[in-house]
């Protein structure tokens, strides 16, 4: 009831969240306006070439810097940006054939240099809206006799009040190429027809909605996802709240007073931790295999084989998957609870203590409130990671193709679906429009969670 | 804003004219065409080195190393090295080639090479085939798994080096000890059950009875697409129809009697156990062979040194092991497609196979040094080394009579058409998930009793639903 | 006098039953952790390179047959070289890795600027992308810059990737109050000192958890050096012992348990500071 609650009033709030829009926009433009109207020769010397109004200003270091920028982005524009760019567009023109050496335009690599020419853009753009920000800083300072602030001033507090610029630098940058531009590019992809037969040297093309028109129109394709995306949902949830709840009982268990040698007893679930998931995996298929020991065992009792991931094994499989994920994940569970445990503000539970409360209260009432509080990103993060869990049935249960389903077993997650219909067949596009699809309804409902999460609402409690 | 203005859109304009000036010269130049030539000059490059990719076994049983050093020792006036490209054997070359990872010579089976050079794809060379000392000795059918026809014109990519086929492999020592006066009804001193499969059937069927379950007679995963689709093979099924093979619209496991096929799965699968519908017994079938639980199973000639290794873990000299331990033709299957009746004859079974040859990158910097690599490497002293060492069965006709028993055998299966070589089309990897799943589904409705597909309608309706799924997975998504 | 006795006793015996209760799931617990890794461990003693030589769970016969060649036979099979990559590789990217996605935490909690809350959105929808797919990208880029078939290029995407994971750490950093933070800037203390000197040593667990999982993926991931490194001698051991042929599993089993080795003295030598990362008051405010 309360989460519906909370829904409502996230929807509404929306309208309200859109008619702010406006306001902020013309706030932004107030900015750039005055900075239009009120800058003088300098910052205008700036606006042509970026780092003259500092240098007029004398502040060397600073206008070196942005003029440095300005020539290395032309630079590179000369070099290799321009014709990138250009090549985001066209995909290349000229068709190779390695067998007469002639060597040809690789329309993927176009594509992705051209992202990156882009990306660049973008960066620069920001780099010359601060350089005309920053002289007009220095032309207000001036026109009020004050100091402008210095270049080593300004070095200064990268490591104080802009701490943070400094420090996300470089983890912005990275997480910029290799983990955005492979999604942009992949989206990208979707609206190509790149896979099947026109792979390099053949030359890609843009071709729309091509690719997502194709997928609607197919038959056989809504029944198979909706099967896939119910138990896809399931095992994301169970999943989930499986390893959540067993590696925190895991970690409170290992934390109560009258366990001795708590290093030793943690170690055993460390060691499942320290071998790595596709060993385990192999070795778990084999032991529920017809061949395998846990099988030797029931003969040896007298009794019949049983395929615990045969054709008709459903439910059996699902949950022999739940099981082996469980204990691939709750140790690192297990090691996170105990680190944030041990965080826990210990007055309180003296406080609990003197008024009587029972261990379950207390729980309840402190330990688990906290826990989740510290946690909600993380759950979030685990319930997508168990969404898109590619390893374990792949492992378990590949090379089956069940009636009633288009090309997947009764076990595969949307995951392994899309792997099997795009990259085992080399059908890029398809797969990247597939995914496209499923990533937009992933994300709303995760991002709804997400927002709605007191973690996110009420970041300050602990302030 | 009089003066700011200009500014901004100033550098704007310079910035823009930068990108459309060297974008737009960027373009013309990439649309003059560039004139290609033809590769193969004859002449050779000096002072270059060839990584050439080579197969796991032929590494570890030494010869890549004999093959490389004698190769070394005859060209090293030209300064040509030839190395170990030291790549996983699958490498594909697809993925590194173009970008200059790959290797110069690359050794892969049929299939893996002719996935290369498919519609624009043309990662491997078309080799002048005829200027190779082996060309004459090697039959059409090897060459044609290399062949590719393109504006009717036909290249070959590929130089054949072993033929592979699956064999049948069985203990001697646990034949029965009257298989004489028993065993051998045309009495040519070959044992009945090694030469058709009603006999191993029924050979296999009292071995288990008489160890109450804990013995088997032939033995093999029947899951295995590669296996399994040669008892569709013989009875008129095909992967691809047309006449190259290569139609994938037509796809055909159900086609002229195709469906006897999985009848004869089905009965096999009765004298298995559950272990047959998944990887298990393939795997397995090393040691328990060894061991004496199996008697028979079918493999490919390559993993013969395993069960060797196996034997002499479980206890016996490696000389009673490579003495009991036989390779053998696949037996012969009766003519009705039930392994109860043999009144109207057996013939010859069809099996999947492959060829296994040279290929030269398309990217590699000295082709025709490349091809001097290739001329040697399958130059009758060389093949021959190998078939000592890593006992294949070669694709030279003049030295597979000349080694003669089996290696001539396989030689003639290919050469007759008993061997169906793996069609050459990327749209292969797509067959073998429904395949395999309904061979298991088949292997476990005889097992289990469901006896679903007893019937041969419900057996036809079955297979001709696997060659829908597989029409369906190929084409589906492609559209083509 | 009775009833108080009574008491005690029930008390005690409820004390009892407690430990008991406690001792006998931690020994299932540590059962079903452990005997898969038993069954590994025993597997790689196997006289026998076949797992179906095995008697249920048991090899038949045991020998140390498997580890010798393992470090001796590296005609093929060089897992010594691919260990010390393994090693290289997983030790830079668990140093850069836990530097970039400890600051971007800490970052992320305590200060508040104008594209955060759209960065937490997007750092967490950006994970439900299927990995697979942006392979290719990272590989063509890589070709590109010229990385494939070098270490270098794997740490830098381990590294660079890692701040995506930053969430755990600043739910982490969002429970140490903002006091100590504030009483430090009241003193004058620069925010990098704040950080350095304050906050830092009470995050020991989570440093310590961060570095574990930073050193972990890297050691243990198969599907990116498997695109990325060519060469043989070159791999990791993920990718080598996936290379191994079908009887070798008992080489198999002894590879598994040498890459575990690491992990667990890592642990051993880091678990003191995860469980007694902060020290009692530093909290209280």
């Amino acid at each position: 009831m309360k989460a519906v609650a909370k829904c409502k009033n996230f929807f509404k709030g929306l309208p309200g969240k859109f008619r702010a829009v406006p306001g902020k926009l013309s706030a932004r433009f107030a900015g750039a306006k005055e900075i239009l109207t009120q800058g003088n020769g300098k910052v205008t010397a700036s606006m042509l070439v970026m780092g003259l109004g500092q240098l007029l200003y004398k502040q060397w270091a600073k206008g070196i810097m942005y003029l440095f920028v300005q020539v290395a982005f032309i630079v590179y524009f000369i070099l290799t940006g321009a014709y990138d760019l250009f090549g985001f567009f066209t995909l290349g023109l000229r068709e190779g054939n390695a067998w007469y050496g002639i060597e040809g335009d690789n329309s993927v690599v176009m594509l992705i240099m051209g992202i990156l020419a882009i990306l660049i853009i973008i960066f620069y753009a920001a780099i010359y809206i601060s350089n005309i920000k920053d002289v007009y800083r220095i032309q207000c300072a001036k026109d009020t006799l004050k100091n402008p602030v210095s270049f080593r001033q300004e070095a200064a507090a990268l490591l104080d009040k802009s701490f943070h610029k400094t420090a996300l630098a470089l983890p912005v940058a990275g997480v910029c190429v290799f983990s955005i531009m492979p999604i942009v590019f992949m989206i990208f992809i979707a609206f190509t027809n790149y896979g099947g037969k026109v792979v390099p040297p053949a030359l890609v093309s843009w071709v729309g909605l091509e690719n997502f028109g194709k997928i609607l129109t197919l038959g056989q394709f809504a029944p198979t996802f909706f099967k896939i995306f119910g138990w896809n949902m399931l095992w994301a949830v169970l999943s989930t709240a499986i390893n959540y709840l067993a590696g925190l009982g895991l970690a409170l268990l290992l934390n109560k007073a009258c366990v001795k040698a708590k290093a030793i007893w943690r170690a055993f679930p460390i060691l499942a931790y320290a071998i790595p998931g596709f060993i385990t995996l192999l070795g778990f298929k084999f032991m529920f295999s017809y061949g395998g020991p846990i099988n030797y065992y029931i003969k040896l009792a007298g009794g019949e084989a049983v395929g615990f991931l045969g054709l008709d094994a459903k439910w059996t499989a699902r949950f022999i998957g739940l099981a082996v994920n469980a204990w691939i994940s709750i140790p690192s569970t297990m090691l996170l609870a105990t680190g944030i445990l041990s965080n826990v503000n210990t007055d309180l539970y003296e406080a609990a203590r003197v008024d009587g409360a029972s261990a379950w209260k207390q729980f309840i009432k402190i330990t688990l409130p906290y826990v989740l509080f510290a946690t909600t990103p993380v759950l979030i993060s685990q319930f997508i990671g168990n969404f898109n869990n590619f390893g374990i049935f792949y492992f378990l249960r590949g090379g089956l193709d069940m009636d009633g389903y288009f090309l997947a077993s009764d076990t595969d997650l949307l995951i392994n679906w899309l792997y099997r219909m795009s990259i085992d067949n080399n059908y890029y596009s398809i797969g990247a429009a597939i995914s496209l699809i499923i990533f937009i309804i992933t994300s709303i409902i995760s991002l709804t969670v997400y927002v709605l999460s007191p973690s996110y609402k009420q970041e300050e409690t602990f302030r | 804003m009089k003066r700011t203005l200009p500014a901004l859109i100033g550098h704007v304009a310079i910035i823009l004219a930068v990108i459309i000036v060297m974008g737009t010269l960027g373009v013309i130049a990439s649309g003059v065409t560039a004139e290609g030539s033809e590769k193969f000059t004859g002449e050779l490059e000096r002072n270059v080195t060839l990584r050439i990719l080579e197969n796991d076994t032929a590494k570890e049983q030494g010869y890549l190393k004999e093959l490389l050093d004698a190769f070394n020792r005859e060209y090293s006036d030209y300064g040509i090295v030839a190395v170990d490209a030291n790549m996983d054997q699958y490498t594909d070359l697809e993925t590194g080639g173009p970008y200059g990872y790959g290797p110069d010579v690359l050794y892969q089976a049929n299939d893996a090479l002719m996935k290369y050079v498919d519609g624009t794809r043309k990662h491997i060379l078309p080799i002048p085939v005829e200027e190779l000392d082996c060309y004459e000795h090697i039959s059409k059918n090897a060459w044609d798994a290399y062949k590719v026809t393109i504006d009717n014109q036909d290249f070959y990519c590929g130089v054949p080096v072993n033929i592979q086929q699956p064999l049948l492999y069985y203990r001697k020592d646990l034949l029965p000890e009257n298989w004489q006066e028993k065993w051998d009804d045309d009495k040519n001193g070959v044992p009945d059950m090694i030469e058709n499969w009603t006999d191993l059937y029924r050979y296999s069927q009292l071995i288990r009875q008489q160890s109450n379950g804990a013995k088997y007679g032939y033995m093999k995963s029947l899951n295995d697409g590669y296996f399994a689709s040669g008892y569709f093979f013989s009875y008129g099924g095909y992967v691809f129809g047309g006449e190259d093979k290569k139609d994938t619209a037509d796809i055909g496991f159900s086609k002229n009697d195709g469906y006897l096929g999985g009848k004869i799965i089905r009965q096999l699968a009765s004298v298995m156990n559950l272990e047959c519908t998944e990887d298990t017994i393939t795997k397995n079938s090393y040691s328990r062979m060894a061991q004496g639980a199996y008697f028979a199973t079918m493999t490919t000639p390559d993993v013969y040194t395993m069960f060797i290794k196996e034997m002499v873990y479980a206890g016996y000299t490696e000389e009673y092991a490579r003495e009991n331990l036989v390779m053998t033709n696949v037996p012969r299957l009766p003519v009705s497609g039930d392994l109860e009746d043999e009144s109207q004859g057996f013939k010859d079974m069809t099996v999947m196979g492959g060829v296994n040859g040279y290929a030269i990158s398309s990217y590699t910097k000295a082709p025709n040094a490349a091809l001097a690599f290739v001329n040697f490497a399958t130059s009758y002293k060389m093949i021959n080394r190998r078939a000592e060492l890593l006992g294949i069965s070669p694709a030279r006709g003049d030295l597979a009579h000349e080694l003669g028993g089996l290696n001539a055998d396989i030689n003639a299966n290919l050469v007759n058409g008993t061997i169906y070589v793996m069609p050459s089309v990327r749209a292969l990897a797509q067959v073998w998930t429904p395949l395999q799943t309904f061979c298991a589904v088949l292997a476990d409705d005889s097992l289990t009793g469901k006896n679903v597909y007893v019937t041969d309608d419900a057996l036809k309706k079955g297979i001709a639903n696997v060659d829908n799924q597989i029409y369906a997975a190929i084409h589906t998504l492609g559209g083509a | 006098m009775n009833e108080a006795r009574a008491k005690v006793v029930k008390a005690k015996t409820k004390k009892v039953l407690n430990i008991l209760i406690t001792y006998c799931i931690l020994i299932v617990v540590a059962f079903i952790f452990f005997f898969p890794c038993l069954w590994l461990i025993l597997a790689s003693f196997s006289k026998s390179g076949s797992i179906y030589s095995f008697d249920g769970f048991f090899p038949v016969e045991y020998g140390l047959d498997a580890f010798k060649t393992l470090f001796t036979d590296t005609v093929m099979y060089n897992y010594p070289q691919w260990f010390k990559n393994t090693l290289f590789i997983a030790c830079m990217s668990c140093i850069l890795g836990t530097v970039l996605t400890i600051l971007t935490a800490y970052c992320m909690s305590r200060f508040r600027f104008k594209s955060r809350k759209a960065m937490m959105k997007t750092t967490l929808v950006l994970g439900m992308f299927p990995s697979f797919m942006g392979t290719i990208a990272v590989y063509l880029m890589m070709t590109q810059f010229n990385l494939i078939n070098q270490h270098w290029g794997l740490i830098l995407i381990y590294s660079a990737q890692a701040p995506m994971g930053y969430m755990v750490q600043k739910g982490f950093f969002d429970t140490i109050p903002y006091s100590i933070d504030e009483a430090a800037r009241i003193d004058g203390a620069s925010n990098f000192t704040v950080f350095v000197k304050f906050i830092l040593p009470l995050s020991k667990p989570i440093l310590v958890y961060t570095a574990l999982t930073a050193f972990t993926w890297p050691w243990s991931d198969f599907i990116l050096p498997k695109m990325l490194l060519i060469d043989r001698d070159y791999y990791t051991v993920a990718v080598g012992l996936m290379t191994l042929g079908e009887t070798e599993f008992a080489r198999f089993a002894a590879g598994s348990i040498f890459i575990a080795i690491p992990i667990i003295v890592l642990y051993f030598c880091l678990v003191k500071y995860m469980i007694n990362g902060m020290a009692a008051g530093a909290v209280k405010e």
